[in-house]
Parts: C-alpha cells; sequence; structure tokens
C-alpha cells in the first residue's frame, strides 16, 4: 500500500492535511518556503530535504507524509506565528510524528540513522 | 584443535605440497617427513600418522602463541625477521622467536603457520595471542600505536576481538544510560538492553528507567500540580478574584501533560543513544553464561550477545503485600501517574517517602486519602524531621490509620475506577478493621531486579534476603568483568544523581585509567511531601549514636516564609536545624529544613558541606532577606539550651 505524500503551505493547509489523515501514521516536514527557482530561504532545510526523501521508502504502510512550507523568513521569525504558538514548532527544518512527542529537529534532520529510527519505531 | 579451528580456518591435509616462502629456500625437513611416511605399512597409516603429526606441530606452534606475551617466527637467513627482531629490540619489549630454519620440522611448522596465519613467509608475528602479521604489518600496527595498546591490556582468557561488544549494559535507567554514553564517548562499542516487564494492571513505558517514567519526573510534576492548587487559594489574599466553584481539577489533562513531557524524555534518549553510536535494544537481558546473554523482546525472539564487561543497572520494582487480591485490585507508584481515571478516596499502604508524597499530592488535588502505617514513617530518616511531616500532613486533611496492615483486598464494584474492600488488622493482631476505597496504592517497598537475570550462571553473590548486589568501592561485583551501580547496590543510596555520577565515573575508570571513584558521603536529598524536607548528612539520631550526645550541638529554629504570612498560613511550621561536631571546629555533619523549596534550598547548602562548613562560617555568611533559607545564618538557640524557637512575626 505504501505512503503518500500531501503538500501544505502555511498553517492552515497544513491543519487540513493532518485532519484529512485522521487515523493513519502522519509524519510531516516543516521548512522555509521555496522560492521561484524551488530552494528555500532555509539553508538546512535545503541540505535536510534530500536526506528526509531518501528514508521515506522506510515508511509504515498507509502513513502521510506532509511535506509543509511554514512561511517567508519575516513570518517565520515572529514569535507568535501559529506553528510557534500552536504547534510548538520553533525551528526549521523540523521533522515529526504527528501527535506524539517523537521529532528530530534542526541538524538532527541531516542523520539519516535518526530519520531512519522516525520514520520506523514506536 | 586449537587457533586453527578457533580462526575459522579449514585445516588443510597434510599432503598438499609445502608452500615455498619467498624468502628461504626449501628445507631438507621434507626429507625427514617422507622418512617416517616410508616406514609406515600402508596407505591409511601414512594419512594417519601425518594426520597426528599435524596435530602435534599445531599444538607446538599454539603453545609458543599463548605461551608469549610477543612471540616471532623468525628464520635466521631472513633479513626482514632480524628486522622485526630490531623493531622490538628498540622499543625495549622482549619476545620470543623461533628459528624455524633451525628447528626440527622447521618446514613443516612453517606450514602449519601458513594454514593459520595465511602468511606465506616469515617474520610472523604474534602480540597477546593476536596475529600481527609479517614485517609491513607490524611496523605499520607499531605506528599506529595498536601494539603498545595490545601490550597495556592484561592477558585475559579470551581474545578481546572474538567480543560482540566491550561493554553490555542491561537497564537503561538513570544509571545505565550514563555509563553507556560516557563509555561511547571514548569509542568503546557499547550496547543498552532495556526492557519494561508490564505491572499486573499491564502498564508499561519506555527507555529512560524509574525516575523518567514512573518516579522523580512525574512525581515532582504532579507536587507541583498540587502546590499550584494551594497558590490559587493563598492568591485570594493577594487580591485575585475568582468564585470558588470555577475551580476545578482534571486529572485527565494534568496525566496527559505529564505523560506527553515523558513522552519527549524517552524519545530524547533514544535519539541522544543513536547519536552517540550507542546500539540500544527493548529486550529483557540475561545472562546465560560467563560473558554471554539472552536477549527476549516482547514477540519471544532471542538474540545471544557476548561482551568484555557488563553492567548491571536494572533497578527495582514495587513490592506487594502478599495478601489475597492485592495484585489483582490494587496499583502501585507504576501505574499512578498513568492512571486514565482520577482515582479517587484513595488508601496509600506504606510509610515511605513513595508513600507520603503521592499521598501528599492526591490530598492537594482535592482528593480524600488515607494512609495505613505499619509502625513509623520515613524510615531511615531524621525521625524528628518525619513526625514534622506527618503532623502537617494531618492538619491539612489527609488521615492516618497508624498500626495496622491490610490482610485483604475485595472487589465490591468495577469500574474506573472501582470501588474495593480494604480489611486490616493492627499490628498488635488484636483489631481489625474494614474500610472503602475507589483506590488503594500500595507503597510497601521496593525490590531488586535481580532474581530472573541469570546471575546464578556466572556465579555472583547477590545478598539472598534483599536481592541487592554487594560491590567494592568501585562498583565491582565478586566477578572480575561484571560491574553493577544504581537502586541493585546493597547499601548505597537510591537516588538518580548517585547512579548518574557512579556510572559516569566508572565508565572513566574502565576506559581512560581515571581513578575517581563515587563520593556517596553527604549526598543530599529532598521529600516532595506538601511541607517539602531537604537534608544533607547525618539525621539526629544517627549523629547522637556516632559522635555522642556530649559531642554535638544542635542548632533550630522555627521560620515563616514571608510568602504565608498574607494568607495567614502555617506558623511555626517550618523548621530549620542543623547539627554540629563539637570535637571539629563545630562543623556542619547534618543540615535539615522543612519548609517550601527545600531541595533548591539544600543544594546549595550540600556543597558548602562538602567544603567542610563549620556554624562559625555560616555565621559569618550574610542571609539574603528576605527568604527562607537566610534563617541558617541566624541559627543560635541550641537544644541543650532548651530556649524558646517559637516565631511571632518577621
Amino acid at each position: 500500500m505504501g505512503w503518500e505524500e500531501k503538500a501544505a503551505r502555511g498553517y492552515s493547509e497544513f491543519v487540513q492535511a493532518a485532519q484529512q489523515s485522521r487515523g493513519r501514521p502522519v509524519f510531516a516536514f516543516f521548512s522555509g518556503d521555496k522560492d521561484a527557482q524551488g530552494r528555500s530561504w532555509c539553508p538546512d532545510c535545503v541540505t535536510a530535504e534530500p536526506v528526509v526523501r531518501s528514508e521515506l521508502n522506510s515508511l509504515p504502510d498507509g502513513a502521510v507524509f506532509i511535506y509543509c512550507q511554514v512561511g517567508d523568513r519575516a513570518y517565520w521569525k515572529d514569535p507568535n506565528n501559529e506553528f510557534r504558538k500552536n504547534l510548538k514548532v520553533t525551528a526549521v527544518p523540523t521533522l515529526l510524528k504527528y501527535g506524539t512527542p517523537q521529532k528530530l529537529v534542526e541538524e538532527e534532520c541531516l542523520n539519516r540513522e535518526l530519520v531512519r529510527m522516525l520514520f520506523t519505531e514506536d | 584443535m586449537g587457533s586453527s579451528v578457533r580462526k575459522g580456518k579449514a585445516v588443510l591435509p597434510a599432503e598438499q605440497a609445502a608452500r615455498p616462502s619467498r624468502e628461504q629456500p626449501r628445507r631438507a625437513a621434507t626429507e625427514d617427513y617422507h622418512h617416517e611416511a616410508q616406514n609406515a605399512n600402508n596407505g591409511q597409516a601414512i594419512t594417519a600418522s601425518c594426520k597426528n603429526k599435524d596435530a602435534d606441530l599445531q599444538f607446538k606452534i599454539q603453545a609458543y602463541i599463548d605461551k608469549n606475551t610477543v612471540m616471532i617466527f623468525s628464520n635466521t637467513a631472513c633479513s626482514l625477521s632480524a628486522k622485526v627482531k630490531e623493531l622490538f629490540k628498540s622499543m625495549s619489549i622482549p619476545y620470543c622467536s623461533l628459528e624455524l630454519d633451525q628447528t626440527e620440522d622447521g618446514q613443516k611448522l612453517q606450514d602449519v603457520l601458513y594454514e593459520l596465519t595465511m602468511e606465506t613467509s616469515v617474520p610472523i608475528v604474534f602480540v597477546q595471542q593476536k596475529q600481527i602479521g609479517d614485517y609491513d604489518k607490524t611496523l605499520k600496527a607499531h605506528k599506529e600505536g595498536k601494539i603498545q595498546k595490545l601490550l597495556e591490556t592484561k592477558g585475559h582468557d579470551h581474545m578481546q576481538d572474538s567480543y560482540d561488544y566491550d561493554l553490555i549494559v542491561i537497564g537503561g535507567g538513570s544509571g545505565g544510560l550514563a555509563a553507556s554514553k560516557e563509555a561511547a564517548k571514548y569509542g568503546k562499542k557499547v550496547m543498552v538492553l532495556d526492557y519494561v516487564t508490564p505491572t499486573p494492571q499491564g502498564t508499561r513505558w519506555g527507555l529512560g528507567g524509574t525516575c523518567v517514567n514512573v518516579g522523580c519526573i512525574p512525581k515532582k510534576l504532579m507536587h507541583q500540580a498540587a502546590l499550584l492548587g494551594q497558590a490559587l487559594q493563598d492568591s485570594r489574599k493577594f487580591g485575585w478574584q475568582f468564585e470558588e466553584k470555577a475551580v476545578k481539577h482534571s486529572w485527565e489533562t494534568m496525566t496527559e501533560a505529564v505523560q506527553n513531557y515523558i513522552g519527549s524524555l524517552n524519545w530524547g534518549y533514544r535519539v541522544s543513544l543513536r547519536e552517540k553510536k550507542v546500539t540500544y535494544e527493548n529486550a529483557f537481558g540475561e545472562f546465560v553464561g560467563p560473558h554471554t546473554i539472552k536477549a527476549t523482546n516482547n514477540k519471544g525472539k532471542e538474540k545471544f550477545y557476548t561482551a568484555e564487561k557488563f553492567l548491571i543497572a536494572t533497578g527495582e520494582r514495587p513490592r506487594y503485600l502478599g495478601v489475597p487480591g492485592d495484585k489483582e485490585y490494587c496499583i502501585t507508584s507504576d501505574d499512578l501517574f498513568s492512571l486514565p481515571y482520577c482515582p479517587g478516596k484513595t488508601l496509600v499502604v506504606g510509610a515511605s517517602y513513595v508513600a507520603l508524597e503521592c499521598a501528599g499530592f492526591l490530598a492537594g488535588l482535592s482528593l480524600d486519602v488515607t494512609v495505613m502505617v505499619r509502625s513509623i514513617l520515613l524510615r531511615g530518616f531524621d525521625q524528628e524531621m518525619a513526625n514534622k511531616i506527618g503532623e502537617h500532613m494531618e492538619e491539612h486533611g489527609v488521615k492516618f490509620i497508624k498500626e495496622f496492615v491490610p490482610i485483604k483486598v475485595e472487589q465490591i464494584e468495577e469500574g474506573t475506577p472501582g470501588k474495593l474492600k480494604v480489611i486490616a488488622q493492627s499490628t498488635d493482631g488484636r483489631e481489625i478493621i474494614e474500610g472503602e476505597y475507589n483506590t488503594v496504592l500500595l507503597a510497601v517497598g521496593r525490590d531488586a531486579c535481580t532474581r530472573t537475570i541469570g546471575l546464578d550462571k556466572v556465579g555472583m553473590k547477590i545478598n539472598e534476603r534483599s536481592g541487592k548486589i554487594p560491590v567494592s568501592d568501585e562498583e565491582q561485583t565478586n566477578v572480575p568483568y561484571i560491574y553493577a551501580i544504581g537502586d541493585v547496590l546493597e547499601g548505597k543510596l537510591e537516588l538518580t544523581p548517585v547512579a548518574i555520577q557512579a556510572g559516569r565515573l566508572l565508565a572513566r575508570r574502565l576506559y581512560t585509567g581515571a581513578t575517581l571513584k563515587c563520593d556517596y558521603v553527604n549526598v543530599p536529598t529532598t521529600v516532595f511531601t506538601p511541607l517539602e524536607y531537604g537534608a544533607c548528612g547525618f539525621s539526629e539520631e544517627t549523629a547522637l549514636e556516632k559522635f555522642g550526645e556530649e559531642n554535638i550541638e544542635v542548632y533550630h529554629s522555627y521560620f515563616w516564609p514571608l510568602e504565608w504570612t498574607v494568607p495567614s498560613r502555617d506558623n511555626n511550621k517550618c523548621y530549620a536545624k542543623i547539627i554540629c561536631n563539637i570535637q571539629d571546629n563545630e562543623r556542619v555533619i547534618g543540615f535539615h529544613v522543612l519548609g517550601p523549596n527545600a531541595g533548591e534550598v539544600t543544594q546549595g547548602f550540600s556543597a558548602a558541606i562538602k567544603c567542610g562548613l563549620t556554624k562559625a562560617q555560616l555565621d559569618n555568611t550574610i542571609g539574603i532577606h528576605p527568604v527562607c533559607a537566610e534563617i541558617f545564618t541566624t541559627l543560635s538557640v541550641t537544644k541543650r539550651s532548651g530556649g524558646n524557637i517559637l516565631q511571632s512575626g518577621c
């Protein structure tokens, strides 16, 4: 059955995507917005994305992977942005298993083994 | 036999032609071989005698390797052999050399050596039974410091690299995790096994041990929840206005938040172990033989691992009463912190700090709480302080049933919570009483997890009665390659920071040559009952016993935290006491404080005590005003004088 990817831009789209996936394991990757050339303003996100994508094949069956662009740099720096307030996501990149305390933050996302551990263990 | 088998190499039949070496010409020894063969009567006998001869030569080679720290198989005509000997001479390392050209059966020996080592020529060097190889390999090993390293290790029965791990830690709690991460820092190959056997109620938890999951962490958070409830009440006196009925407590909200935090700690440990390259398995570890353990996961799958050293850090689990209905209907601290429903009217059985802390916060959350106590409170702690704690709890609505023990627990009604009937008997046997409760929480002691981990298979001695492990002051058990830390230890304090410190120092001693041992003296502790109690050093009873009444001076005083004055709370309940050794400059040997934030207060003073704090130094210290701790800088009334210590205000 494999896994499914959803894309979300901004907080409300993320919440919608997560709610649509209720009942299935949901993993989310939060990144700074990508420009027209497809490059994010967040350099660590640029480095982390290929690492995370390389491990997607270890996702459990039926899982949903949400690739979420959080917004531009100014939005992200605002201490009251919704991701910070409601989801407690305080850094990009963040890779997390939705609804659990399991997450990887910043340079942890660059560690292939940690990414695999997040995707495969409970 | 011998090393061919050990190395997993096939023993080639003797009939195979001897390979000419690079450095030396074919030896006349071959003739000897033929001689013997011709003397045999038939083909089979020849084979037989060849094989026997082979075995003898293998034995001989192996004996040379085993008996000598440095063994060089050499040849007098071989220049590289001479060079390798020079190398060892230059390092002032003694060696034994066997000159194959001068030895009977030299060629045959060389053939056997080839089968053993795959080296086609001499010299062939062994250090501490480990094959290094020819001259080039030996030089390389020397440059990389490998030869020195091998020589530094004491002779072992087994070769180091035949073990799966350098260190296997059984138990992933405070001690086990600290030790494993420290050992990994020094490049050691470490594995941690952690497994939680579910409670009779089916409760389980993640990596991190008792403290993180069912001990200190959730306890302190729930204690805080209770304190906040009290603070809400006090706040009215400070001008905050709200309806009384607006204040309610949700057990579910609190427990979910606490469990969420614990979950993040479990995850954090998983990440931390991975990052430090410590192998973690969620499996039950038990010894099955020397240097070998079996790890069984929750699906029943078994794996076997070997290690050079082991560390037992399996901790303890709550004890049950051994009366009908105890396991079926009662819960313990293992279950309380993740209980999915509010426990309701609760009977806490026990007088330990676990019992009193749990009873304390449950009452603080406005639950109906009764504590059933067999004899004294807080055995092992200063009894004056223990009694003050009990009195405070009683004044604040906790009921105590003293000198009774439950003899039966029955279920009246199922439910979450249900209804239970407890039948108890007085300790003198004369009276029987009954009571009804929603929940019965047992806190009557904890037992070390040492009975089912195969310690008998490795000859480890434990205290048969308590199950605890006696160790030397270097945490070594009676089995030289097995160590133990944490709550399993006999005669040591059962505290997280003690286990962590012991674990870290042990790893440093084992793997860096450090010598610092864990200092178990003057370890500060705090009991988080509603009125908190912090202590460091001797209790008054122990000091009296050890030094004699005439040699100790006890200074004491009540105090009233400023924050409690406005809400008119509990005057002359908070209490400070220090015990001084008169014969040693009035050195402070015991520190006791009963009051808010007792842990924060005690930590600083415990450092001073480690530095040898005296009463005079304390008196010379100027207090911070207005805080509770300043009382310690102005203590003047001694117990001996009988002077009045009641406070009338700031």
